[in-house]
């Protein structure tokens, strides 16, 4: 039995349907989910959405089936983006979150995704018709890069039209890339619409990956964009910075935490190493920004 | 003599509202599995749930059900499976999902699972226990053993791995 993920559980606001889902991830055998938060940058709302902490939902976290370890909660931000500067990859309200993931709305915006933003997931648009084609030139950049792209089921459950939308856009996804580089996560908002890992596995057959990369698409895979995504917030995995707890930083601002203390996170390690001060390698060494 | 092969998939029933689960029979379980199959694979989905297509077991308190497929054909039938969300009852409309938990080639490996499973659950269930009274009950029956099953929990487990064909 190998590790199973979900990583795109939606936020809801209401905290005990939440606490439901989580809990539900659990009973079905997920040892790692993550919430989910959308921001689309429209003329109304300009606020990235600041995650929940989610030591105030559980006090003690579900116990994963079939395991003894407790269940592991992630953060994680989508940006809809339908112009190239919804994206500012350098944002400090960014920082806040495990997970990155872009939603980008047309061809030009999908190949520079794939090829220069520094995210962990491409989620591919499944409630309508591709407004665009995948190219494989760009799809195998993101490959390479160790970007993934998620398709979500959820709405595959809710309704028959987008769940033709949904197969119609993985399968031509999967004949672009040959199925790797897919995630398959739930995107769900209700406890009822998440399924098993098995039931998932069998499900992206339907998709037209292989019994290999569709176990992999639950497992190994989600694994990677984790793993991408520690990487990409501690300077290539070398040096990462932590705060210091200290009684001021409760009454600091959030931003300007993230300004101080976790920005020059990547900036670090690059001057460190242009210096030639020996960074320390294997693994991250904290070193107090206060 | 060459026998019909089948697949058999053990499924839980998962619903918000546990005391719903007893209004279910396996009537109802059977054609949620054909309506659903019939929209998602259309006439030859249907075609293909006709014959040796059937619940063989059904538990109503804990939602356990065996569902027996054709082996040529189960993975297509299965791949239906995640889209049923709701199972009609006596009228009665109940919000569901089904979880496949194992797939077996014979009824008894499937059995051999939901008996250790359900230890699992037992196990799962214990920490939570509010009061003594029900913290006896449950290791009183976690100790008992049903015939056939040894103590040696990890020896068996690799053996099931094996049965498993997923």
């Amino acid at each position: 039995m190998s590790v199973f993920m979900d990583l795109n559980l939606s936020y809801t606001e209401d905290k005990s349907s939440l606490q439901r889902l989580i809990e539900t991830a659990a009973q079905l055998g997920y040892s790692t989910v993550a919430i989910n938060y959308t921001f689309e940058l429209t003329k109304k709302k300009k606020e990235v959405p600041k995650p929940a902490q989610i030591k105030e939902l559980f006090e003690q976290l579900p116990i994963v089936q079939g395991r003894s370890r407790p269940i592991r909660v992630l953060n994680r931000l989508t940006v809809v983006m339908s112009e190239s500067s919804h994206f500012r990859s350098t944002a400090p309200e960014y920082r806040h979150f495990d997970i990155l993931a872009l939603q980008p709305t047309s061809e030009k915006l999908f190949h520079a995704a794939c090829m220069t933003y520094d995210v962990d997931i491409i989620c591919v648009i499944v409630t309508e018709k591709l407004p665009f084609h995948f190219k494989r030139g760009s799809v195998n950049g993101a490959i390479d890069r160790g970007v993934m792209f998620e398709i979500s089921y959820a709405a595959a459950i809710r309704d028959s039209t987008m769940r033709r939308y949904t197969i119609a856009n993985a399968v031509n996804l999967v004949e672009r890339s040959k199925g790797k580089g897919m995630i398959i996560s739930s995107a769900a908002e209700r406890a009822l619409e998440l399924r098993g890992p098995y039931d998932i596995t069998n499900l992206a057959l339907l998709f037209g990956l292989t019994d290999q990369t569709a176990k992999e698409a639950v497992s190994s895979t989600c694994h990677s964009v984790v793993r991408h995504a520690e990487t990409r917030r501690t300077g290539s995995g070398i040096v990462c910075t932590t705060k210091v707890c200290t009684e001021t930083s409760d009454q600091q601002g959030a931003p300007v935490d993230a300004d101080t203390c976790e920005a020059p996170a990547a900036k670090k390690h690059k001057t460190a190493a242009s210096e030639g001060v020996t960074a320390e390698e294997g693994g991250a060494k904290a070193t107090s920004a206060l | 003599m060459v026998r019909i092969k089948s697949r058999y998939l053990l499924c839980e029933i998962n619903v918000t509202d546990k005391s719903r689960l007893l209004l279910l029979d396996d009537r109802a379980v059977m054609t949620a599995v054909r309506t659903a199959v019939a929209r998602i694979h259309g006439d030859y989905g249907a075609a293909q749930c006709i014959i040796g297509v059937s619940v063989k077991y059904m538990n109503a308190h804990t939602g356990m059900v065996f569902l027996r497929f054709p082996k040529r054909c189960y993975k297509l039938l299965w791949s239906a499976l995640p889209f049923i969300t709701c199972m009609e009852t006596r009228g009665q409309k109940i919000p569901c999902f089904l979880n496949c938990l194992h797939v077996g080639g014979t009824i008894r490996t499937c059995q051999k699972f939901l008996i250790r499973y359900n230890t699992q659950q037992l196990h799962r269930l214990l920490p939570k226990c509010k009061n003594e009274d029900e913290k006896h009950v449950r290791t009183a029956l976690l100790k008992c053993l049903l015939p056939g099953e040894t103590r040696e929990t990890s020896a068996e487990e690799a053996d099931s791995e094996e049965d498993e064909v997923v």
